[in-house]
């Protein structure tokens, strides 16, 4: 083979092998960043309200450094639950009020369920977040005169996030909606609760 | 002499070895970075001066619009909350400009709350919080037929006034549809559906 073929042979193979490095990182990305929503989520693992973040009722001041979104709606209260159902499934319950409120619940790939105020049973949203397991115990467990309006959703990964969001039509609202969504809760439902309930 | 052509050979073959790894690595890394930064590179369905992103933040989002969402630490809006719309150039194509007047005019498509919010690229101006980054579907004035008019303008304007957020620069507009039935059909949005935007004046 003459000098220049293997230049040319060199040159495609790097080209080829640039294609498989460009495909392997943007794969990679989701699973290595530091800074995206779920990593960021995890320091509010422990909370039992939404962490906030972004605020709408700022006044004169500008957004403080820990909201992280890059571009925020200045008029929607943005919250976020972490959870991790390998401690039991994640009970997130929200009363409704003259605000308009939404709850997404995002996995490592995306969000896969989202519901809004408008799903509501007498004002009040009970959202119950479980992986095909729990769920299964759940049924099994049931008692059947009792009617729940709890929304079951099950999870494919242990780990992921609620949003919730909460909008100020107005900028006399903006307090309320920060309010909400730190009215919302979050927490892990553990069995022997439901038996005391029931 | 022999085993020194050898030697030149092997040499040769070592370089041109490294030269294709460092080509792969290279320009693998950097196209990765490049279409991974700033906005989403596909994924969206244009309308008019607008472009719909209907799947960024569902579990069917493409790769691209993942890696974006995790190197921005974005949080999208799922199918069943909303949905969001862009727009960086006015109806004829002409990228939008903090020095000249918009006029963004129509209706929107079907939502139970909507916002319009403006932006530039990159990092604010200035500490201070802008006046007015945006409006809200009830805090907007409309005409008697319900339809609405926004100026975004470097200058004081009568009416909905929305002041561009800096001085110079390329700036972009956000629309979000929220609680919508569009996003399931983002495909079926036509351009009388989402607000005109057409530039009337520069200042020079």
């Amino acid at each position: 083979m003459t000098p220049r073929g293997r230049f040319l042979v060199a040159t495609l193979s790097g080209l080829v092998l640039a294609g498989l490095v460009h495909v392997a990182t943007v794969l990679l990305i989701p699973g290595l960043a530091q800074s995206d929503a779920l990593s960021r989520a995890r320091s509010g693992e422990s909370l039992d309200h939404p962490l906030a973040v972004n605020t709408v009722a700022t006044g004169d001041t500008a957004p403080p450094i820990e909201a992280w979104l890059p571009i925020p709606d200045p008029a929607v209260a943005v919250g976020l639950c972490a959870y991790n159902l390998g401690e039991g499934p994640m009970r997130v319950s929200a009363r409704t009020g003259t605000l308009m409120l939404s709850l997404a619940v995002h996995g490592p790939r995306g969000a896969f369920y989202a519901v809004t105020d408008q799903a509501a049973v007498r004002g009040a949203l009970d959202l119950v977040v479980l992986t095909r397991a729990q769920y299964d115990e759940a049924l099994a467990n049931a008692d059947e005169d009792e009617v729940s309006h709890d929304v079951r959703i099950v999870a494919g990964e242990v780990r992921g996030f609620v949003v919730v969001r909460v909008i100020a039509a107005l900028p006399s609202q903006r307090a309320a909606a920060d309010a909400a969504v730190q009215a919302v809760s979050c927490t892990v439902d553990s069995p022997s609760d439901d038996r005391t309930g029931g | 002499m022999h085993v020194l052509r050898q030697g030149v050979h092997r040499a040769s073959i070592l370089s041109l070895v490294l030269y294709a790894l460092a080509l792969g690595a290279g320009i693998g890394l950097v196209t990765a970075d490049y279409a991974t930064r700033g906005g989403y590179p596909f994924g969206g369905v244009r309308v008019g001066a607008w472009t719909a992103w209907p799947k960024v933040g569902s579990v069917g989002a493409d790769p691209y619009s993942r890696a974006v969402n995790a190197r921005r630490g974005e949080i999208p809006l799922a199918v069943g909350e909303g949905m969001l719309l862009t727009a960086e150039q006015d109806e004829s194509g002409r990228g939008l400009d903090a020095t000249c007047t918009y006029r963004v005019a129509g209706v929107t498509p079907p939502a139970r709350a909507w916002t319009v919010t403006v932006a530039g690229r990159g990092p604010r101006d200035s500490e201070a919080a802008p006046m007015r980054e945006g409006f809200t579907a009830t805090e907007i004035l409309r005409e008697t037929d319900g339809q609405f008019v926004i100026t975004l303008s470097p200058e004081v304007q009568a009416g909905n006034w929305l002041p561009m957020p800096r001085a110079k620069g390329a700036v972009r507009l956000a629309l979000r549809l929220y609680d919508t039935p569009v996003a399931a059909s983002a495909g079926n949005l036509d351009r009388t559906s989402v607000p005109a935007i057409t530039r009337t004046g520069c200042t020079p």
